[in-house]
């Protein structure tokens, strides 16, 4: 999966955030907090190919049953979409 | 937690984290002493030859941003002087994206041409905010020395086509408050926000006093602010604000209130610091102290310095134990900079205070009713 905007993680006092570098503009709330699983997760989306793999991953990585899991990911990535960044 | 309403909440969120963990969340580099303008309140503005030798390199910038990154920084002012008078400005902007910071500048708006608004917007920063000084061309050479207005409103539209977040910082003196009404006309009309303050500090820092900077006298200033206030606030706000003046204002006819523990306290050497043009670390860049050199001792070693400093500040007897002390915009660098320390209020921010407050108690006994002030309360 392909993550379009250029964006650096970072981590401020346990709380794990995107900073957008290069051409994006940040909107108007200026950066994007992510929880432990959404920090998670956005370091192995580009090298997923589909979703089903985040699911797995984060169900090895958590102790979540597979419905959340499903859930959880299907979210995220949905979020993602909506600002535009996948 | 204390929300300002002119940030976003995460910048809210993050400097109330900073604060717990003694976290630089937010610093200012002063990337310049030089200015192409000639403003009387400036606390900055020095161009003498000696001073560019002594303005940090590219490298030295880049550099301290980068240990200040390790440190937990997120948000970057660039200010000066005029920042973008630097041929490296573009290269110090991108350098210190790339390095995962938030950046915000400070400048004069004079200089931002076609291909200054294009650059911008290969490395947009967060918000670029431009000082708005008048909307006349002799209101502009009164106060700056050179007839900017049509570059300076270019500058604005530029940036705005080019999708960049514009505000005004509007800083009001003698030179300019008969121009207040068509800056804030012309805010409404570009469409953007507006900061604008009657308070000049005295610019202590490069050795000018209160009386060489052209500012108001404290009741003209007070009126301003009172007329900004109407401008900014929605009705109701401003009748909620004016109703709470009104209530210091009656508590402040009966006893003097106890020594307050309580020190309202700002970022300042708290979670923010400022790097002036020539390399000192303050807490703030209206300060002349405490200071330390990171050049010299490293980024960490010097914040840490300021924190502690800062931290035995403590503001005048007569401020800690004043009723109109809600009222008043007071602060350590105020006090110091009007006072040259910490023992007497400064008068001026007295007057100023105390006309502010009589004035909206006189908007507010044209209105409030009991159940918008109990609404508030809740
Ligand atoms: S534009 Fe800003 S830096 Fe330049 S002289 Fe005026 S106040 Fe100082
Ligand atoms: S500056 Fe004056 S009005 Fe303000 S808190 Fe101090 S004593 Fe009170």
């Amino acid at each position: 999966m392909k993550i379009k905007k250029e964006l650096i993680k970072r981590e401020i006092a346990g709380d794990t955030i995107l900073i957008p570098i290069g051409k994006t503009i940040a909107d108007s709330s200026g950066l994007f907090l992510l929880n432990e699983q959404g920090a998670f997760l956005w370091d192995i989306i580009p090298a997923a190919e589909t979703e089903e793999e985040l699911t797995e991953a984060l169900l090895t990585e958590y102790e979540v049953d597979r419905e959340t899991a499903e859930k959880d990911v299907r979210e995220f990535l949905d979020r993602l979409r909506e600002m535009s960044i996948l | 937690m204390t929300i300002n309403r002119e940030e976003p909440i995460f910048s809210t969120y993050l400097h109330e984290k900073g604060a717990r963990f003694g976290i630089p969340i937010s610093g200012n580099f002063e990337l310049t002493a030089g200015c192409n303008f000639r403003c009387p309140m400036c606390y900055v503005r020095e161009d003498s030859a000696s001073c560019r030798e002594k303005e940090l390199t590219t490298a030295q910038w880049l550099g301290l941003a980068e240990e200040a990154v390790r440190q937990g920084m997120v948000f970057a002012l660039l200010t000066g002087g005029e920042p973008l008078i630097r041929r490296d400005f573009f290269e110090i902007l991108r350098g210190m994206k790339r390095l995962g910071l938030l950046v915000t500048i400070n400048t004069n708006g004079s200089l931002i041409d076609r291909e200054a608004a294009m650059r911008f917007a290969e490395d947009p920063p967060l918000r670029v905010n431009i000082s708005l000084y008048g909307t006349e061309d002799s209101t502009y050479l009164r106060m700056c020395g050179q007839p900017c207005r049509e570059k300076v409103l270019d500058g604005i539209r530029l940036l705005k086509q080019a999708g960049i977040d514009v505000r005004l910082n509007v800083s009001l003196t003698e030179e300019n408050a008969d121009d207040f009404d068509g800056i804030l006309r012309t805010a409404r009309e570009l469409g953007v926000h507006i900061k604008a303050s009657a308070y000049m500090y005295p610019p202590v820092r490069v050795g000018k006093d209160a009386a060489s900077s052209c500012r108001l006298d404290p009741d003209r200033a007070a009126a301003l602010t009172v007329a900004y206030d109407r401008f900014r606030l929605s009705e109701e706000s401003f009748r909620l604000r004016a109703g709470r003046m009104k209530e210091i204002a009656r508590r402040t006819d009966g006893a003097a209130a106890g020594l307050s523990k309580r020190e309202k306290k700002c970022r300042a050497g708290r979670t923010g610091f400022w790097i002036t043009w020539d390399g000192r670390m303050l807490p703030c860049g209206l300060m002349t102290a405490p200071v330390a050199y990171p050049l010299k001792v490293g980024f960490t070693a010097a914040w840490e310095q300021i924190k502690r400093e800062t931290a035995r500040i403590t503001l005048p007897d007569g401020c800690r134990s004043c009723p109109k002390r809600d009222a008043c915009f007071i602060c350590a660098a105020i006090c110091s900079a009007e006072t040259g320390g910490y023992r007497r209020s400064p008068e001026y921010v007295c007057r100023m205070t105390e006309s502010v407050m009589h004035r909206m108690a006189d908007a507010a006994a044209c209105g409030v009713t009991q159940r918008e002030n109990a609404e508030e309360t809740r």
